[in-house]
């Protein structure tokens, strides 16, 4: 459904010093750089699929995510969607994808969603007798009711949404872009958007790609996630698989019956900390088997867990550093 | 073409629903319409007196100009205001990449999104008052002068609507000078009065670069039944060239924003 | 030591603060100056006119008249109900309402910041104008172009005032700036703006001397050209009028803001 290949976006930029005096020299000499926004990035998602798009502000999500919607031309590099060139923007093609945006909104503030669906269904060509059998199912999923006759800007965030995801949906797209769809909203708004999703996917079979900063959404959803990094795609698969590529080894807990010096567990993986009797390990995956056989040895253990560190705590710090 | 009749009609009626959420909006821009037509006639009316006249013009041939005047005031408060001035806000919130993702002409979109009907009563209002003055000159009104009356405020109007359309475009780059429209307005406002009025040097800037001679002047001497041939024809190629230009030059804006925006 | 609010420190930080800011929209600012030509509009509508000769004005004296008032004009523009409009709507009112500042303050600062931005615009502008007219070309006497200084102050201090009590509507109607609209309507017509009030009917002239309306533009614009007018009633108006007005704009005010943290925005 979405082919991609050594996809790259380079932008010009301007630098500005902060400041009165910065401000003075910007505007008597520009200094422009050519900077690579995405580089040589490829990959294939089939029908169906739903795919996790990572990576940390300005790492390339976004640019990427607007070049497959034909907004941003590529500046090298071959994208097809739904047998399409995006960039063209054939309106065969933009009958058959949506895009939403978490922090954007499409439907008229002042007016009840109602209108804008309104609006949307005719702008699509959509026959008013089919438009309102989609705004019922569409709307029964997503559990909005007299939200939709309600103004806009009257609505809670979650509730605004949901009616966002209904008017970006209601031509039936095969395929869908997911910005951050979920920003902001609390845990349980959240969740409903997220059950929809998964709800729609299996009903419509319709192909997603989504990004988002919260990680219960892509554990949730997707199977697969790409993971960009400065650019560059620095992962391709499952999310574990990502996780043991990020941080391979294993996080070991002991709780000791007596108390052992740090010395104690030289040759043992690396120390993470020592509190009396409680110990934290980080072992390679290779060695695993040897250290706990060691370690059961050498002390009296009352208790042992052995872990994975979790993904998002992992994302997260990949998301603060910016490195890997 | 039938899909864009009905979007049409839904951007419109969405529209009006819009302007009657807020009623007392309502009854300020009907009320600052009449002012400001009363206001024009006391101004209009300073430059003339017992046997005066205006460039050549007489006060009720220059009613008629200034009746034009508040027509094409009207389709820019209606039309041109609400839609191309929000051209920047797209830009600025990244909307615009919502109206592109539509697959629907955006330069339809952007240019017949939403109306204000206070412009409306300002066309109607013009348009009596353009009546009233020809009425008083004698004209007679036969369907042959009717047509080419409506014909020139049609070219008018594709001049109009295109020299906005061409500032306000420019906002795709230049998001900071989104009121370069507001320029345009302050020339357009020596519309108000007959060309003749103005020294020979404003006479051709208003003809040739900016041409406003063509809104007001010449469609009020076309209903007087003494305007040129050469002239009217001037009208067709200006209003034909200034719209293909607006046309190009928004598909071209638009390979900028996609090829530039992040 | 601190008047109305204000001490040195304050009015440093706040100036320097805001014309940074305004020079970051130049680009905008002169377009704005641009958009003042409507005076030279009107000039050259008036040079051509026999109507002329009523408005007392005689050769090179209506020239300099449109000039200053375009001049008086770019110096006196006031946009404050929509910079408020817009701060509240994004919620930046309510940290400004916490200061121990009134927030008034902040906006005379950023028309200041913006008047400085303007400055070498409007200049460039009058430039152009001389090129064109050279004839025109005068230079006021210091007296004379302090004096035109002041009033040009005095007139955006009562357009300031006018838009701060319509600003203070919006506490209780989020759509208050409408009514900016229906005050800028006599404000185009009856200021001097688009003709002197000389050219005007003998009643109509008695009646807007009673409005703020001529002290805006008419009044600063005949004392900047060195045309003979009366200073001490022209002064004495505008006084009036801020010392009417500046009263009403704080308590209208304060009313609104009780209202406004009532409601729990």
């Amino acid at each position: 459904m979405i082919t991609v290949e050594r996809l790259s976006k380079t932008y010009r930029v301007a630098d500005k010093q902060p400041g009165l005096a910065g401000t003075l020299r910007h505007f008597l000499r520009r200094r422009q750089r050519d900077v690579f926004a995405v580089r040589d990035v490829s990959f294939e998602i089939a029908p169906g699929e739903m795919v996790g798009f990572l990576g940390a502000n300005g790492a390339g999500k976004t640019t990427t995510l607007k070049m497959l919607c034909g907004l941003i031309y590529p500046s090298s590099g071959q994208v097809l969607v739904a047998g399409h060139q995006p960039q063209r923007r054939h309106p065969d093609f933009l009958r058959r994808i949506t895009l939403v945006m978490g922090q954007k909104q499409q439907l008229i503030w002042d007016l009840p969603p109602m209108d804008s669906l309104r609006v949307n269904a005719a702008v699509y060509g959509i026959p008013d007798r089919v438009a309102s059998r989609r705004i019922a199912e569409l709307s029964d999923l997503l559990e909005l009711g007299e939200e939709l006759t309600r103004p806009v800007r009257k609505l809670s965030l979650g509730q605004r949404m949901k009616a966002e995801l209904l008017a970006a949906l209601l031509h039936e797209p095969e395929v869908l872009f997911l910005d951050e769809p979920t920003l902001g909203l609390d845990v349980n708004a959240q969740m409903r958007v997220r059950q929809f999703l998964a709800d729609y996917n299996r009903r419509t079979g319709a192909t997603v790609l989504l990004t988002s900063h919260y990680m219960a959404d892509i554990t949730a959803l997707c199977p697969r996630v790409l993971l960009i990094h400065q650019g560059q795609l620095f992962h391709d698969g499952a999310l574990d698989r990502l996780a043991s590529r990020l941080a391979p080894e294993r996080h070991v807990r002991l709780e000791l019956k007596e108390p052992a010096p740090a010395e104690a567990f030289t040759g043992l993986g690396r120390l993470d900390s020592l509190e009396n009797c409680e110990v934290n390990l980080r072992v390679e995956p290779s060695s695993l088997t040897r250290v706990l056989a060691e370690v059961l040895e050498r002390f009296e253990v009352r208790d042992l867990e052995v872990n994975d560190p979790p993904i998002d705590q992992l994302i997260g710090e990949l998301f603060r550093q910016g490195s890997l | 073409m039938g899909r864009y009749w009905r979007t049409l009609r839904r951007f419109w009626g969405t529209a009006l629903a819009t302007q009657l959420e807020y009623q007392l909006n309502v009854v300020v821009e009907l009320l600052a319409v009449v002012l400001s037509l009363g206001g024009s006639l006391l101004l209009l009316s300073l430059f003339f007196g017992p046997g005066r006249e205006l460039g050549g013009w007489n006060w009720n041939q220059a009613l008629i100009v200034q009746g034009f005047y508040t027509v094409f005031d009207g389709m820019t408060t209606a039309w041109l205001r609400p839609n191309l001035g929000a051209i920047v806000t797209y830009v600025r919130e990244g909307t615009l990449d919502f109206v592109l993702l539509k697959p629907i002409d955006s330069q339809f979109w952007v240019s017949l999104r939403t109306f204000a009907p206070a412009g409306l009563s300002e066309v109607v209002l013009g348009l009596g008052l353009a009546g009233w003055g020809a009425h008083q000159s004698g004209v007679v009104l036969t369907p042959p002068l009717l047509v080419a009356v409506l014909l020139m405020l049609m070219v008018a109007a594709v001049i109009l609507y295109s020299l906005w359309f061409l500032i306000a475009a420019t906002s795709i780059w230049f998001v900071k000078t989104w009121n370069a429209t507001e320029v345009l307005r302050a020339v357009l406002a020596s519309g108000r009065y007959p060309l003749e009025a103005y020294p020979a040097s404003l006479r051709l800037l208003f003809t040739l670069v900016v041409p406003v001679a063509f809104l007001t002047t010449v469609p009020a001497e076309v209903l007087l039944g003494r305007a040129s041939l050469p002239l009217l024809a001037l009208g067709f190629v200006l209003a034909g060239g200034f719209f293909a230009a607006a046309r190009g030059f928004w598909l071209f804006a638009l390979r900028h924003y996609t090829s530039a925006s992040s | 030591m601190r008047i109305f609010g204000l001490n040195r420190r304050i009015v440093r930080a706040l100036l320097g603060s805001q014309y940074a800011h305004m020079l970051e929209y130049r680009a905008e600012i002169a377009l704005w100056a641009l958009s003042g030509v409507l005076p030279f509009i009107m000039l050259s509508l008036w040079s051509g006119s026999d109507a002329r000769a009523q408005l007392g004005l005689d050769g090179v004296a209506l020239d300099r008249y449109f000039l200053s008032a375009f001049l008086v004009r770019q110096f006196s523009v006031v946009w404050m109900v929509y910079a408020f409009e817009e701060d509240a709507l994004l919620g930046r009112l309510s940290p400004y309402l916490l200061q121990p500042l009134h927030p008034l303050w902040r906006y005379v600062a950023s028309h200041l910041g913006e008047q400085l931005t303007r400055l070498p615009f409007a200049a460039g502008i009058a430039g152009v104008f001389f090129l064109i007219q050279p004839q025109a070309f005068w230079i006021p006497s210091l007296g004379g172009f302090l004096l035109a200084w002041i009033a040009t102050w005095m007139a955006f201090a009562i357009a300031f005032l006018l838009q701060s009590l319509i600003a203070s509507l919006c506490f209780w109607s989020e759509k208050a700036t409408a009514l900016e609209r229906l005050l800028f309507l006599p404000f185009l017509f009856f200021s001097g703006l688009l003709a002197p009030l000389t050219a005007f009917p003998p009643a109509v002239q008695d009646w807007v001397r009673w409005t703020p309306f001529p002290y805006l533009i008419d009044f600063p614009a005949r004392v900047l050209s060195g045309d003979a007018v009366n200073l001490a009633a022209g002064f004495g108006a505008q006084l009036a009028w801020v010392l009417l007005l500046l009263p009403l704009v704080l308590l209208l005010w304060r009313a609104g803001v009780r209202r406004y943290s009532a409601m729990g925005a």
